[in-house]
């Protein structure tokens, strides 16, 4: 499941996240796409970065 | 059924959960209507043959992996989006909700969106943030169905409900009017604004036919307040038996509104502000003007 495939880094240049339009952080390790404006962490499976609201994880506080 | 109509959602004309879903299923039924889509975008992307330019990066929004083929075919990078993951992944793509989008402004050229835009609740917030992401002097193509389309599974099915049951659920999604296309894209702040429309008559041999490829293109009834209860069985039957019928055949109309916007430039024509001339409209008309 891990074996995670490269996103483009051209498409991780223009990405952004869809609620605050703010610029997101690569989480190699999670294989995620995080928002700190939005305290959200897009998924990225496969190698295709689900944008969407509903299906990303909420960030703690902590 | 208690159903309210409720009052402050009702921008929300369409469950875009219930598009996301029929998108999700046509991932293994696309390949059955593929060739509507791409008549569709073809006539779509001649535009792109009328204009002296060059484009390097295209956005293709929802374009069910017929539009993605042609563009590169024409030597441009394409990026493609769809609401439904599966149908983004078959793309090699982005999942991307129409109504937010994850791209920063200036990311695009050319922005396409055939036959997606029609399950999107909000069309003026949309074509807002898809004018955004065009650089200046960027190029948004789209074709929607427009009223008409599937008029006459519409009155089919809104008669014989009528018939069975004295009332009629929503069951053809309501369609923009071709004539709101250009004010649409101007309000969106599109410059030299252009709605064409185009019809396209498609013959079936079987009415159940159309309800299959309507199906296998994801195109399945997401109205928000659609009668989620399981029709009585005579309603389809009865609505199909009464389509009109063309040499024996079925037939059903895509009235395609096909819709061209600038994102604005400096170097577009424009209009000279007002009170500008220098000539009196009255000479002018009156033929003694100076040259």
């Amino acid at each position: 499941m891990n074996a995670s495939v490269p996103v483009d880094p051209r498409l991780l240049e223009i990405l952004v996240c869809p609620l605050t339009k703010t610029a997101l952080v690569y989480d190699r390790e999670r294989d995620e796409l995080i928002s700190t404006a939005a305290g959200l962490a897009y998924p990225i499976r496969d190698g295709i970065p689900i944008m969407l609201p509903e299906e990303a994880r909420k960030l703690d506080e902590a | 059924m208690s159903d309210k109509i409720p009052t402050s959602d009702a921008i929300h004309v369409f469950d875009r959960r219930a598009v996301r879903l029929h998108r999700d299923r046509a991932a293994t039924t696309l390949a059955s209507v593929s060739d509507v889509l791409a008549d569709v975008a073809e006539r779509l992307l001649d535009r792109l043959d009328d204009v002296m330019r060059d484009f390097s990066v295209a956005l293709d929004v929802g374009g069910r992996g017929v539009v993605a083929p042609l563009l590169r075919a024409r030597g441009i990078q394409v990026v493609s989006t769809d609401l439904s993951p599966v149908l983004a992944a078959q793309a090699q793509g982005v999942a991307a909700d129409e109504e937010c989008l994850p791209f920063a402004d200036a990311s695009f050229d050319l922005v396409v969106a055939n036959l997606s835009l029609h399950w999107v609740n909000d069309l003026p917030g949309a074509l807002i943030q898809l004018r955004r992401v065009l650089k200046p002097d960027g190029l948004f193509l789209a074709s929607l169905p427009a009223l008409g389309t599937l008029a006459e599974l519409r009155a089919a099915l809104t008669l014989a409900e009528a018939n069975l049951t004295g009332g009629a659920a929503p069951r053809v999604s309501p369609f923009p009017d071709l004539r709101d296309g250009a004010a649409l894209l101007q309000r969106a702040g599109f410059a030299l604004p252009v709605a064409d429309g185009d019809t396209i008559t498609l013959l079936y041999a079987a009415p159940f036919a159309l309800l299959r490829d309507l199906r296998a293109a994801g195109e399945g009834n997401a109205v928000r307040l659609r009668d989620r209860r399981i029709p009585s069985a005579a309603l389809f039957p009865a609505a199909l038996a009464a389509l009109p019928t063309q040499d024996g055949r079925i037939p059903a109309t895509l009235r395609l509104a096909m819709l061209t916007g600038w994102a604005p430039a400096a170097s577009q024509p424009k209009p000279l502000p007002r009170g500008s001339a220098k000539i009196s409209l009255v000479d002018a008309l009156r033929g003694d003007a100076d040259p």
